[in-house]
């Protein structure tokens, strides 16, 4: 053997870095622009179909209160949320988001833990997968609807020492129930990726079952368990709504898109205020995942990120 | 080690998978083989010949249905948990999350060692196998040969007494293929090591070898035993000798005589 210094593949010098950062701020701009044009062209179309509608009959209703006015919107975020009040819309939408944020976040932690704890007990005992996958899934056919009283019913009997049950719990505990599903079928699979090579290679080390698990099951199983994080954290987000609504509990986003929507006829562009708040917490939700993302996938090649 | 026992010995090894069911396949027939400390032998055979289970076996990955193999003068699981020997296979099995010193480190870590000494002894052996200049680096950024390099020095790690190669350079080039021959033949020079080997290259089993072992397929035995008097110090110059093509000629011979027939009967059976 010559040097090893011979290359027989380009390694990238480690000098690359600073430009991929601007490399990748300039992407970014650019990203940013494009997803601005992209809302400017929503609201444009709005205002176009509004418009229309006052000449050519549309196949649905394009007056003032169904379809208001962009600006109508925006003027509405600052208006006191009820009369006299000192709060504004907006206030109160951003406040109620973040509630809901509060609840989902909580749900998705929470089905995130039991998620991976099925996977690793299906994972390490298939009399477990056998028996366990089936109610799994069965979990996941039972409408939410029904579930919802259920388990406020249950809750509000539970006491643990001086901790009550509040309805905020449920809330939660739908949340969860929704998010850990995605997860647990996702790392599942992910704790099934590594190669019988490399399961052979710890084996001839003699890996203890949980050295396995830590040093091999895990970091392979990364690149299915971020897409299974995305799809769980907007499982909790959609749940934590739904949630607010069927169990009635106050503060949330869910709750307030009721009570605006009752309110359509006085102040119809309320209710859209809060449904980009409702919005604005998925994005939020999501940006997190990203960011989870990109810190799990840090060590791995550019193929295998999801 | 007491010196007198064996790198390796079998005896009476057999290896039946589904005994007793329509889809018998006896993968070892009453296998008899013992590997001397210090001594490189080859494992050669067409598919099927059991060459690979044989390897398995001595490294506990599986178990012998008969007979008694041992390994440094202890069963296979008592040398794995021992860690007697090392291990490389013809993926490299990198770990893609780990740079390529962690990659090294990785069955020093699983035996506790901490942190320092892991990676004093990492460095030492990518300075055996030339890859210090990439210890930082991620292993998907090496190339096929560079990979098996740092493959082999992890299977080192531990120091084992024994090495145990599954066709390490089997998806290689020839040119590199070559290359790692004499880097192989280097760091076992350097380090005494004990080598089983297996492969499906003639020469290349010509030129590592001290003794070429010779497998036939269904049922998968040992029919030959090539030793292969080119001596100690080998190089490029080996390659075209006489004595190297006379022991080519020899293998292949020991593989005829014996493959023939049989091999047709696999490969229809293998359909």
């Amino acid at each position: 053997m010559s040097s090893a210094a011979v290359l027989e593949r380009t390694v990238p010098p480690t000098g690359t870095r600073s430009s991929g950062v601007a490399r990748r701020l300039k992407n970014g701009s650019i990203s940013l622009l494009w997803a601005l044009a992209g809302i400017g062209l929503v609201v444009l179309m709005w205002e176009l179909v509004k418009w229309l509608g006052q000449y050519i009959p549309m196949p649905f209703n394009t007056s003032d209160i169904t379809m208001p006015h962009v600006w109508t919107m925006v003027s509405a975020m600052g208006e006191p949320e009820v009369r006299g009040s000192d709060t504004t819309v907006f206030e109160a939408v951003v406040s109620a988001a973040f509630r809901s944020m509060t609840l989902a976040v909580g749900g998705f932690i929470i089905g995130v833990a039991v998620g991976l704890l099925l996977a690793v007990i299906m994972q390490r005992f298939l009399f477990a997968e056998r028996g366990l996958l089936p109610f799994v899934i069965a979990s996941q056919t039972v409408p939410l609807i029904a579930l919802a009283p259920l388990i406020v019913g249950i809750g509000n009997r539970i006491e643990i020492g001086p901790i009550q049950w509040s309805t905020t719990y449920s809330v939660m505990f739908i949340a969860a129930y929704l998010a850990f599903f995605p997860l647990s079928v996702g790392a599942l699979r992910g704790l099934q990726a590594p190669s019988a090579t490399s399961l052979e290679l710890m084996r001839s080390y003699a890996a203890s079952p949980g050295q396995m698990l830590r040093k091999l099951r895990f970091p392979s199983s990364i690149p299915y368990l971020v897409p299974a994080l995305k799809v769980s954290a907007a499982a909790s987000v959609v749940g934590t709504v739904v949630a607010e609504i069927s169990t009635g509990v106050r503060g949330g986003i869910g709750r307030m898109l009721i009570e605006y929507a009752r309110q359509i006829t006085s102040q119809p562009a309320k209710v859209y205020v809060a449904v980009f708040g409702a919005i604005a917490l998925g994005l939020l939700v999501a940006a997190l995942v990203t960011a989870l993302d990109v810190y799990l996938t840090r060590n791995l090649p550019k193929e295998n990120k999801a | 080690m007491s010196g007198h026992e064996h790198a390796v010995s079998a005896d009476g090894v057999w290896k039946i998978f589904n005994e007793g069911l329509s889809n018998e396949v006896t993968a070892l027939q009453d296998v008899h083989l013992t590997v001397d400390t210090g001594e490189f032998i080859s494992l050669i055979g067409p598919s099927g010949c059991g060459k690979s289970t044989l390897l398995r076996v001595i490294a506990d990955l599986t178990d012998a249905t008969r007979g008694q193999m041992r390994v440094a003068g202890v069963t296979p699981p008592e040398a794995r948990e021992k860690q007697l020997y090392g291990m490389a296979f013809q993926q490299a099995a990198l770990f893609d999350w780990r740079n390529v010193r962690r990659n090294v480190e990785l069955p020093l870590e699983l035996q506790g060692w901490n942190k320092d000494k892991r990676k004093e002894r990492a460095m030492e052996l990518l300075e055996m196998v030339q890859l210090a200049d990439f210890a930082e680096h991620r292993p998907w950024e090496l190339s096929g040969g560079m990979q098996q390099r740092v493959a082999i020095a992890r299977s080192l790690a531990v120091d084992p007494p024994l090495l145990l190669m599954d066709e390490p350079f089997g998806a290689l080039d020839e040119m590199t293929r070559e290359r790692m021959q004499n880097e192989l033949l280097r760091i076992r020079q350097e380090t005494g090591k004990s080598i089983v080997f297996v492969t499906h290259s003639i020469p290349e089993a010509v030129y590592l070898s001290d003794r070429v072992v010779v497998m036939s397929p269904r049922p998968g035995r040992i029919t030959d035993v090539v030793p292969i008097p080119l001596g100690v110090d080998r190089d490029e110059d080996t390659r075209e000798s006489d004595a190297f093509y006379e022991s080519v000629t020899a293998v292949r011979e020991a593989l005829r005589g014996h493959v023939g027939g049989a091999g047709m009967r696999a490969r229809v059976g293998e359909v």
